[in-house]
């Protein structure tokens, strides 16, 4: 497939496009995450697109995951409106906090203590420890 | 823009199609054998009421019923009770408690059958499980109760009970209604829970509801507890512990000697009140500031390191609060979903948005979007640990990656084309309005 992008095309693999995001889809629908930082490498070294073209495309195809996630979640039963209705205006205010703070600190310092927080975030629950 | 509708169109339709498909094959009869089950089983309870009621008779000579009395009447999120009485000399006493509360629970069956060494693929559902249910058990077995919590993971809660002796004591979720559906791999792609098979009897629901005790409770703490001390003369004293964040409404409390000699049942009423709410689905009650606050910082974490923040959201919420991994991710889903719809928009308006690329492969994702959810509750809490565990350190590996230098010397070289690329983007935009 063949995607133009401010004037420039680019030649995509639609086949290896659509595997991936179907599995990366089927795993963060059962977990109950966005996706977007499986996305974004599979759409950058899997399909070896520039990341200008990545960064709005990629969201475009996790929000169609998500939305149908969030319908299938709540037929099966899974949806907790009162939880929902705590958790979804923090998500809000963070969304506008986010921002400020990010002027002020290197997203190399956070992934650092990402990295660091996620790995021991896994090993327990990996049940290491 | 054209494009873009169509996309969207196509889209919605095939999602329209998915969920009318899944509705007609799988809700549909879902009803009518509910009903023939419910009809089944009347007959068969109506039965059982006789010989039970001849029993009753007999055993009552035999042995008498024990008196219960408890120092409360009211809690407020959570709290202990002393619950004391006069039991026939010399037999132990078990106190069984229960929450008027209910909630989900369920069960896939997919070990190999020791018999026909197949397996089964069988989801057990109910709705009916107590939000709160705990048996007391005499304070000399807390040896064979410590064994069993050593058993870990692998301990069953029938053989728990026998060991205890407590098997006379279960009986409320005994009777709770359960569905059994027959999953079938391909039910499970178009994503339906499979074929609802008929009630199981008496005896089989007492069986499969004491798996689901254990799926829903999970450690041998949260359903036994130690603590009746029975005195030779016949009366007993224990503290039955309601624990924080436990369901309000009303507690049952009946004390049993045996099957058929038990107490009146007493009970208790268990209230919360602001901060504290509960979540009818989740059957958990909590402090609403905690995961406000955990979600706020998690957010603003997640936005910093350029990933939602669904991956630490959900393992968090599962391993701080005794909440289904089910409802978690269900909730959680949802929140993030505005966030996107934003971010969307704010491209979208400069034209940042590749919708061919972007819907071709979103279209594949909502098929795997539709499958995902389903396969949630065939999993245990354990096993969404263990995967979690892993999607993490493939996450972390990701974000290590990004910080190498030579990610770093590209990744600059991107930014600076991404700017220039918005500005332009922009300017284009302002020069369209005026």
């Amino acid at each position: 497939m063949i995607v133009e992008f401010w004037g420039h095309e680019f030649k995509v693999n639609i086949v290896l496009g659509c595997i991936g995001g179907f599995l990366i889809a089927i795993v963060s629908s059962m977990f109950g995450f966005g996706g977007g930082p499986f996305m974004v490498p599979l759409m950058t070294v899997g399909l070896g697109l520039p990341m200008y073209v990545v960064v709005g495309s990629s969201l475009l195809a996790i929000f169609f995951n998500t939305l149908m996630g969030t319908m299938r979640h709540y037929q099966f039963g899974n949806f907790d409106l009162l939880f929902f209705l705590i958790m979804f205006p923090a998500a809000i205010l963070g969304g506008f906090i986010a921002p400020q703070i990010a002027k002020r600190v290197s997203p190399l310092t956070v992934k650092r203590v990402a990295v660091v927080g996620l790995v021991l975030l896994a090993l327990n629950l990996l049940g290491v420890y | 823009m054209k494009r873009f509708w169509v996309s969207v169109i196509i889209a919605l339709s095939a999602t329209v199609f998915m969920l009318y498909q899944n509705g007609a094959f799988a809700e549909k009869p879902k009803e009518t054998k509910a009903q023939a089950a419910k009809e089944e089983k009347k007959p068969a309870a109506k039965a059982e009421q006789k010989p039970e009621a001849k029993q009753e008779e007999k055993k009552v000579e035999a042995l008498a019923a024990p008196t219960i009395q408890t120092d409360k009447t009211s809690l407020n999120n959570g709290g202990t009770v002393t619950v004391t009485g006069t039991a026939p000399a010399g037999k132990p006493v078990y106190i069984e408690v229960w929450g008027e509360k209910k909630v989900r629970a369920s069960r896939f069956d997919a070990d190999v059958d020791k018999e026909t060494g197949k397996r089964p693929y069988i989801l057990y559902m109910t709705y009916e499980m107590p939000a709160y249910y705990k048996i007391f058990v005499p304070k000399d077995k807390k040896e064979d109760f410590e064994k069993i919590k050593k058993e870990g993971k692998k301990w069953a809660y029938s053989k728990a009970l026998k060991d205890l002796g407590a098997d006379i004591a279960y009986s409320i979720p005994a009777k709770v209604k359960i569905d059994r559906y027959q999953a079938t791999l391909m039910g499970s792609i178009i994503g339906s829970r499979g074929e609802l098979l008929p009630a199981m009897d008496e005896k089989e629901n007492k069986k499969r509801s004491m798996q689901l005790v254990k799926a829903r409770f999970r450690s041998p703490g949260n359903v036994l507890a130690p603590t009746v001390e029975v005195t030779p003369d016949g009366t007993y004293k224990a503290e039955v512990k309601i624990p924080k964040g436990s369901a309000p409404g009303k507690y049952t409390i009946v004390a049993v000697v045996d099957k058929n000699a038990k107490s009146q049942p007493v009970s208790i009423e268990n209230s919360i009140s602001f901060p504290n709410v509960y979540l009818t689905n989740a059957g958990t009650s909590l402090n609403l500031f905690g995961p406000f606050l955990l979600t706020l910082g998690i957010v603003i974490f997640g936005v910093l390191m350029g990933a939602g923040g669904g991956f630490i959201m959900n393992p968090l919420l599962v391993s701080i609060w005794p909440l289904p991994h089910t409802v978690v991710a269900g909730t959680v889903m949802p929140t993030v979903l505005f966030s996107q719809g934003s971010g969307i928009y704010n491209y979208s308006k400069i034209k940042f948005i590749s919708w061919k690329l972007g819907v071709a492969i979103g279209l594949a994702m909502v098929a795997g979007g539709f499958i995902g959810p389903k396969l949630t509750e065939l999993i245990t809490l354990s096993q969404f640990k263990f995967v979690f565990g892993w999607i993490l350190l493939i996450l972390a590996a990701l974000m290590f990656w990004q910080t190498t230098p030579g990610y770093i010397a590209k990744n600059k070289k991107e930014q600076a084309i991404i700017k220039e690329f918005k500005k332009k983007a922009e300017e284009a935009a302002k020069a369209k309005q005026s």
